[in-house]
This record gives structure tokens, C-alpha cells and sequence, in this order.
């Protein structure tokens, strides 16, 4: 999933100040499921800036409503009837939601409530980590399915660096290795000799530095004939 | 009940006005005690910021 967590409160009331009516938008997503922009957390901070513009003699309308997923067409349309009454809307989407609704409505100002972090699990309650950095050509089935782009400082294809003590990376005694990690996993399936391959440097052209991605289906794009 | 209070002080309210004790409903005597100590504890808080002043009366001719 992807992993945010909400903005500290005084930075989300510096940036709602200008406005007078505002639509606290949640998304029942990706940010529901990590707890920081789901239906009750924008419940929750609509009632906390309800009250705190009050205190501040402030009289700012703030509604909010909750859509499915805030990163699709058809889930944000349905905003669109109500919009006129607003002159701001504060997104708990994550950076695609925040953004699918600026270019769908560009004519209101969209403000982000999250801060989008990374595409990670929850590993227990209350702790999520990242897994995947979406570089765009997966080799976790050379690596025991332990992924060294996203769990090695150093994105290193071919074992641990020197920096590596007792299966602990050298960033951080909390992190471990992701290489060390990978060698157990490939231990554990017998599968370490194919270890001994060496990888050659990785093509990051598929990853961010060829510039922003766009996949294209043509099995599943519509005729010409059936688009605006 | 930690992190409302952490969230109510970040709003501009006071984190004392919510406190949780745990208690079984065989102590009375005790639950008495906590809502005396809640009660007087708000008071000393005085009304809700929020809640808007009355209106000055009206003068009846």
C-alpha cells in the first residue's frame, strides 16, 4: 500500500488560513487502511479545525466527505455538484490523490493534508516500512523475495557492503542488512549459489530517472470513436 | 485518551479536560472520589472556550 501520515496540525491551519469555506476530502484507500486519511481521520481533523478556528474567532465552514479512491475519475465526480460552496479543498489523499483532484477541478485550489512517505507494509501494529520503490524492473526472484532498491542504502545488486556489522546496516542499528537478509532467505531455499552471478549495474531507466512513467494498454484502451 | 489529549492541546484546549480512570462497578465510593476531582478540576478550567456568549439581555420596557 501506499504510506503517508498527516501533516502536523499548525502546518495544516497555517495552510487552510486563507480560506473560509473548506471540503476536507478523505480516501478510503490506501491511506484508510495506515490509519493518517481514511473517513475518521477526516472526521477527525474536520472537527479539530472546526474547533480550533472557533477558538481563534475565526468562523470557517469545514465539511468533509470521504470517497472511495480519491486516484480515479469516477470516485471524485460526484464531488464535483457541491464544489461551488467551497474555495479550498484540504486532500488526506495521498500525492496522486491530492493531484488527480487538482487536475479533474482546476479551477479550486487543492492543498495537501498528508505527506505521502513510501509503498510499504504495516510489519506490526503501528509500524510500517517501506518494501518497493517502484524502480520499474523487479528482480526480487534473484534476491529470495527481499528487495535491495528498496531495503539497501546503497542499492547494492551483488551482497552487503563493509559497512554491515552483525546483520545490521551501518545507517542505523534499527535497520538491518538487507543483504545479509537475502543471504539467509537464499540459504534457507538452497538456492545460494545462484548468488555467485554477478549482477551487472542496473538499467534505471525504467525507474525515475527516465522521467515520469506512463504505461500504455492498447487491449484495454477504448476506440477512438467512444472518447470525447 | 493520551492522544486526545495531545490532540486537544494542538487544537487550543486544555488536555486536563479528559481523563480516563478504570474502576469496576463495585467502587462507589471510589468513582464518587473521581468525579468530584473531575468536577472540581473543571471548574477551576472555567466554561468551554467554544461554547459563544449569551447575548447581553434585553431591557423589557
Amino acid at each position: 500500500m501506499i504510506v503517508a501520515e498527516q501533516k502536523p496540525f499548525a502546518e495544516i491551519k497555517s495552510l487552510i488560513s486563507g480560506a473560509k469555506r473548506i471540503l476536507v476530502v478523505g480516501c478510503g484507500t490506501c491511506v484508510t487502511v495506515c490509519f493518517a486519511g481514511g473517513a475518521k481521520e477526516t472526521a477527525i481533523l474536520g472537527s479539530s479545525l472546526r474547533i480550533a478556528s472557533r477558538l481563534n474567532g475565526h468562523d470557517k465552514t469545514i465539511d468533509e466527505v470521504t470517497v472511495q479512491r480519491q486516484c480515479e475519475w469516477e470516485y471524485i465526480e460526484p464531488l464535483e455538484k457541491n464544489l461551488d460552496d467551497y474555495d479550498l479543498i484540504l486532500s488526506l489523499g495521498c500525492g496522486v490523490g491530492v493531484q488527480t483532484l487538482a487536475e479533474r477541478f482546476p479551477t479550486k485550489r487543492v492543498i495537501p493534508g498528508l505527506n505521502t512517505k513510501f509503498m510499504g507494509l504495516p510489519t506490526e501494529q503501528g509500524v510500517w516500512e517501506e518494501r518497493c520503490q517502484a524502480c520499474g524492473n523487479c528482480i526480487l526472484h534473484l534476491t529470495g523475495g527481499i528487495c535491495p532498491i528498496s531495503r539497501c542504502a546503497k542499492q547494492l545488486l551483488n551482497g552487503p557492503c563493509g559497512g554491515a556489522q552483525n546483520g545490521r546496516c551501518e545507517i542505523s542499528p534499527e535497520i538491518p542488512c538487507a543483504w545479509e537478509l537475502i543471504w539467509q532467505r537464499m540459504t534457507l531455499l538452497g538456492l545460494q549459489e545462484q548468488l555467485l552471478q554477478i549482477q551487472p549495474p542496473k538499467d534505471w531507466s525504467s525507474s525515475r530517472d527516465g522521467g515520469p512513467r506512463r504505461i500504455i494498454r492498447d487491449d484495454l484502451r477504448l476506440p477512438k470513436e467512444y472518447e470525447e | 485518551v493520551e492522544g486526545i489529549k495531545k490532540l486537544l492541546l494542538q487544537i487550543g484546549l486544555e488536555a486536563e479536560r479528559i481523563e480516563m480512570f478504570n474502576l469496576s462497578s463495585a467502587m462507589g465510593p471510589q468513582f464518587a472520589q473521581y468525579a468530584g476531582e473531575m468536577t472540581e478540576r473543571i471548574q477551576r478550567l472555567g466554561p468551554s472556550p467554544l461554547r459563544r456568549r449569551q447575548p447581553l439581555a434585553v431591557g423589557r420596557n
